[in-house]
This record gives C-alpha cells, structure tokens and sequence, in this order.
C-alpha cells in the first residue's frame, strides 16, 4: 500500500491524543458545573477519536475501520451530549443550580 | 525547507499549528471560569481536530466532524447553557475544584501513555511513515459502512431516533404534574 510522505510519524498524532485526554480528565476532576463535565467527556471523546483514524491510516495495511468507529462514536457523542443536556435542563428546573456537588437526590 | 539543519515540510508545520491551537484551546475548555466561553473554545478545538484528519488523509471525517460537532453540538451546548445558567460571572476558585491535585493527576496519565507511545515495539513494527495515500477517501468511507458496517449503521440511526423521544421526554416541562 501507497503512503504519503508528510513527514509526521504517528506517535505525533498520538502524543496529541494523549493530551487532549489528559486535559479531558483534568476537567472532569475540575468542574463543577455539570455542563463543564459534558464538555471535558467531549475532548476525551475527541482524543479516542484521533488515535482511532491515525491507526486507520497509518497501518502499513491501512484499514478504513478507524474512520467507521470514529463515525460511530461521533454519533453516540452526539446522542449523550443531547441526553445529559436535558438531564442538565430537567435538574435545573427542579433545584436551580447544575453544581454536580450539589446533586444529592438520589443518595441514599 | 531547511531550518537550523533540519528538514521541515509544510505539512510538519500545518500539524504544529494546528496541535497548538487543539491543545491550548482545550486547555482553554476546562480552564475558563464562564461556562459559554469554555464552549466557544471546545468549538475552536473541534475545528483544529478537523484540521488533523485532513492532515491523516481522511476527508470526509473531516467534514463530517466541522458539520456535527462543530456545527450542532457545540451549538446544542450553547443553548443548554443559555437555558441553564443564571449567573455567567463566577470566579475561577468556584468554577474549579482543586484544580493541583486534578493537574498531578492528569499529569501523571499523560506521562504513562507518552512513554508508551514512544517505547511502544508494536507502533514501530506495525505502522508506516506516513498515512495512507488511497483507500481512506468518500467512496471508500461509503463502501465500507454499506458493505461492511451496514447492520451497526442502520441500529445507529435506531440509537438516534431513541435518544430523540428520551431527551424530549426529559427535558419536557411537567404540565399537570404527572
């Protein structure tokens, strides 16, 4: 198979991912707002999603699998980014705050 | 191109920028005491991410990844916070929570894949100098997720239509108490 010659190895690619990860999991750590949360599974999100397409296309067999699961999981991101917002909407509504701190109704 | 003794190609330059701009605007994301500006920088963290694919010869995830998560969810996340939050001027000590032990920890995560990436014997057996040339493009994207993948594709669409009814159930305002 036919590589382009861009002079970027792959472990670039996936130094990249790795911090966009770790910077993910620094805010999950960090953030009290539970939409802050959202945003920083997004980023984690992101960084899978990189490593998935530079394995796809840097394998000396190259596979197209890496951009179908990035596609997949783009869409399940889609789909719990829209369920956690109207959790955060719904919470709101009820206790006026989204502190995830704070949420204590369902603690025994 | 030659820098100092290096030999440094256009597209080594392009994927600097671009790393930068992803690793500081989310850096941005999580740092950024007002929630909608941390959300304005996710948005220009998606756009730099689109910017990588282009550079790992995938266009379509490219375009695919301006459409979706540049153009619905960080739109999504706005609205969600427009409707959710009251006050927009908090401080950085109440919007962040222990913010040293969280960095140590983080920190630590990152040391641990770096060294893996860089030592890693099967990365340097199993992977080329550079992404593949043909293959990764439109038709092959197509070819692939109506061949192939075709089952996951359409239970995903299922998974869509669920999620749809579920966060318009949730979200709803209780009329009559029920």
């Amino acid at each position: 198979m036919e590589h382009s010659a861009y002079g970027i190895p792959v472990s670039w690619f996936l130094t990249v991912g790795a911090m966009l990860f770790c910077i993910g999991l620094f805010g999950m750590m960090v953030r009290r707002s539970a939409i802050g949360m959202l945003l920083s599974i997004e980023l984690m999100l992101n960084a899978a999603n990189i490593n998935l397409v530079a394995f796809g296309s840097y394998l000396k067999m190259p596979v197209i699998a890496g951009q179908i699961f990035a596609i997949f999981v783009i869409t399940l991101a889609a789909a719990e980014a829209a369920v956690g917002l109207a959790i955060v909407i719904n919470i709101y509504r009820s206790e006026q705050h989204i502190d995830a701190d704070k949420m204590s109704a369902m603690k025994l | 191109m030659h820098v100092l003794g290096f030999d440094i190609t256009g597209y080594q330059v392009a994927f600097v920028i671009l790393a930068g701009m992803t690793v500081g605007s989310a850096a941005m994301v999580v740092l950024m005491p007002n929630i909608l500006r941390a959300a304005l920088f996710l948005g220009l963290t998606l756009f730099c991410i689109a910017g990588l694919y282009a550079l790992m010869n995938a266009p379509f995830l490219a375009a695919v990844q301006v459409m979706i998560y540049v153009g619905a969810i960080t739109t999504m996340f706005i609205l969600a916070i427009f409707l959710s939050h009251r006050v927009m001027k908090i401080g950085f000590s109440q919007a962040i929570y222990n913010p040293l032990l969280a960095a140590g920890a983080a920190g630590l995560m990152f040391l641990f894949l770096f060294l893996t990436v860089v030592n890693s014997v099967w990365i340097k057996n199993a992977v080329a100098a550079g992404p593949a040339s043909s293959g990764q493009d439109v038709p092959a994207v197509a070819q692939a997720l109506l061949q192939p993948y075709v089952f996951p594709f359409e239970l995903a669409s299922l998974v869509l239509l669920a999620v749809l009814i579920g966060a318009v159930v949730i979200a709803k305002e209780d009329t009559d108490g029920a």
